[in-house]
């Protein structure tokens, strides 16, 4: 796992040593600039010293233990290039090179030599470069000693300071941690540093919006159970009254009672299911082309019988070419619950007509009935859950048009109620974007 | 006993009058609260069955309404409400008991019987009168000690006879007791069953005040 605190600290120990490193180098260049011309002036000013008039060899004087790394040589010629003088026999100085400064390498160790012609005489002094270099890195070294301090400060520093700026999303994460399940009150968002506050931000929009998904999810729960109650309270009178029956045609009744229960009850299920998995969160099939017309003959192939033992007269008129992008079988059980209420509530000997048709840009399928229909100010309430606007309507699941208009959502349909022709019935127009 | 049973469910009200009919209660049944005000304004009922979703008049408006004239009618509610909030709203809006759907039909007898108890001010389940006991949860009537077999509509009428010893009962309330609406009352219906009664109990036990109806005597 990756921790910040330590990928900071990498980064701030390597940038540290780094430029401390760079900033020793500069140093070090910059002082043996520096000493290149302070030694130079001291050769100069050596040489400088020396008598112009010609003088006699004098004896060398005696070898000493020298240092060798701080010497310097002294050679004098004489007009001729007889040497006159040799301040240090052993020492590995050059001879006879130009007048002026140069840096001569030798097997010794490279030399620093100033050489000028005073009086009658050529006087040359040669120092090793080593001391100047030396020289240079210990003032580099004494630069660098109080950075190389720095540097674990500097780090303890920054180690303090990434905990206590990390704190506040230690504190998030311990409020996040002890929540419970149920427990989607936004968390604290006060004083918290600028980089925080937009993941707390949007921790709470997620709690916001958990919290909206599962009150909707409790209270269609709640209304669930709710409804089943009422199918269930008569499936088990239906039941007890079976039970007292003593004659065998009471009986008979009362189990046919208990049969209509039963299956009121299975279908608010199915219904309850279907509803489920119309919920945008089921995993949904993915949309293709699907023809309106053919869907549509098959809801009305599969209520025909029903509206036939009604005598409800229903027919489809269906314009062959129209095809919707949509999940055929989530279209059968929408068309399925619009024809089956309009059979339903249509009196025996009324109508009920399925149509297909293209309007424009549009594919449209309408089913009229020539039943109660629904009053304009009820119109928008009959697509709520449980809602029923005939009271006492006992095979009603209080569902079916909630189904559909999920459906008809999911697929970017609109859904229309109208009054049926000559202002009687109703009529369902539901307009897609034909595919 | 008459009932008026305020339920918007085809089936659920169909079973509970048939079940409630069956245990000796005359049942009207009316599915929505305007419906049930008009029926409550007869003040025949010895009993109400209230549901609270209600379609025209909310239940617990009906209660509020009939409680605000001074109607102490038992009153039991009957829903699928089942929150404590919703039971305690319901009884301190003037109802004496609260049931929760789904129920047993078994229970909802008893429960009413338990209310007509205590309207009657009596704690003890069987009603004692001289001789004669009658329990109306085991349906049984024992008189001098010895058991009694009567028909429903006999055990019904003595109950209404019983349920308010020394009053008289005309002809017409004693038909309200025994017939919900849509029943068929023979034209000398209650006559038949006073003298069949009277056959099983004893000429003096139902006296006939001429020109008013019957009464059963408070005896000591």
């Amino acid at each position: 796992m990756i921790s910040i605190r330590r990928r900071l600290l990498l980064w701030l120990f390597a940038g540290l040593t780094l430029s401390t490193a760079v900033a020793a180098v500069a140093v070090y260049l910059r002082a043996r600039v520096e000493a290149q011309d302070l030694f130079d002036y001291q050769l100069q000013l050596m040489a400088a010293a020396f008598p112009r008039q010609g003088f006699g060899i004098a004896a060398a004087p005696p070898s000493e233990a020298a240092d060798e790394d701080n010497v310097v040589v002294v050679q004098i010629w004489d007009a001729s290039g007889a040497q006159l003088y040799l301040s240090r026999p052993g020492a590995a100085a050059p001879e006879n090179t130009d007048l002026g400064f140069s840096t001569v390498a030798s097997p010794g160790g490279s030399w620093r030599i100033y050489s000028a012609v005073v009086g009658d005489n050529v006087v040359q002094v040669s120092q090793p470069t080593r001391a100047r270099d030396e020289l240079a890195a210990s003032l580099a070294l004494r630069t660098m000693l109080p950075l190389l301090v720095l540097v674990p400060v500097l780090m303890m520093l920054s180690w303090v300071t990434v905990g206590r700026g990390l704190k506040p999303l230690n504190e998030v994460t311990s409020a996040v941690g002890r929540r419970s399940a149920d427990d989607l009150e936004p968390l604290p968002d006060r004083s918290l540093p600028r980089e925080v506050m937009p993941l707390v931000a949007a921790l709470n929009r997620l709690l916001a919006r958990l919290d909206q998904a599962l009150s909707l999810q409790r209270s269609f729960i709640a209304d669930a159970a709710h409804e089943l109650r009422t199918p269930l309270t008569a499936v088990r009178l239906q039941t007890q009254i079976a039970e007292r029956a003593s004659s065998d045609a009471e009986r008979t009744a009362a189990f046919a009672q208990l049969k209509s229960g039963t299956e009121r009850a299975a279908r608010l299920v199915e219904q309850l299911l279907a509803l489920a998995r119309t919920e945008p969160e089921a995993t949904e099939r993915a949309l293709m082309a699907v023809s309106l017309g053919d869907v549509a003959r098959q809801v009305v192939a599969a209520q025909a019988a029903i509206a036939e033992a009604k005598r409800v007269e229903l027919g489809l008129s269906s314009d062959a070419a129209v095809n919707v992008q949509g999940d055929s079988e989530a279209l059968r059980v929408m068309l399925g619950n619009l024809v089956d209420n309009a059979v339903r509530y249509t009196p025996s000997g009324g109508t009920v007509d399925v149509t297909v048709s293209r309007d424009g840009s549009h594919a449209c399928v309408a089913i009229t009935d020539t039943g109660p229909g629904i009053p304009p100010s009820a119109r928008e309430r009959v697509f709520d859950r449980f809602y029923r606007h005939q009271s006492g309507d006992a095979q009603g699941s209080g569902l079916g048009l909630a189904i559909v208009r999920r459906i008809a959502q999911r697929h970017g349909a609109t859904i229309e109620l109208a009054d049926g022709p000559g202002g009687a019935g109703l009529k369902v127009v539901v307009r897609f974007a034909a595919g | 006993m008459r009932i008026l049973l305020v339920e918007d469910d085809a089936m659920v009200g169909e079973s509970v009058r048939h079940g409630l009919r069956q245990d000796g209660f005359a049942v009207d049944w009316v599915r929505d609260g305007r419906a049930a005000e008009l029926a409550l304004a007869n003040e025949v009922y010895d009993a109400l069955l209230l549901d609270l979703g209600l379609p025209r008049k909310e239940g617990l408006e009906v209660l509020k309404s009939l409680r605000h004239h001074h109607n102490g009618i038992p009153v039991l509610i009957v829903t699928a409400r089942d929150a404590v909030a919703d039971r305690v709203t319901g009884l301190d809006a003037g109802a004496d008991d609260y049931l929760v759907k789904p129920f047993d039909l078994d229970e909802l007898a008893a429960r009413i019987r338990a209310l007509l108890r205590r309207r009657a001010g009596r704690a003890a389940s069987a009603i004692k009168v001289g001789a004669l006991t009658l329990d109306p949860a085991t349906r049984a009537v024992s008189y001098h000690g010895k058991p009694v077999q009567l028909s429903a509509r006999e055990f019904a009428l003595l109950g209404a006879f019983l349920d308010r010893p020394g009053a008289v009962l005309s002809r017409e309330q004693l038909e309200e007791k025994l017939y919900g609406w849509g029943e068929e009352i023979e034209s000398n219906a209650v006559e038949v069953h006073i003298h069949a009664l009277r056959r099983k109990l004893g000429q003096e036990f139902i006296k006939n005040i001429r020109g008013v109806g019957y009464m059963v005597p408070r005896q000591p």
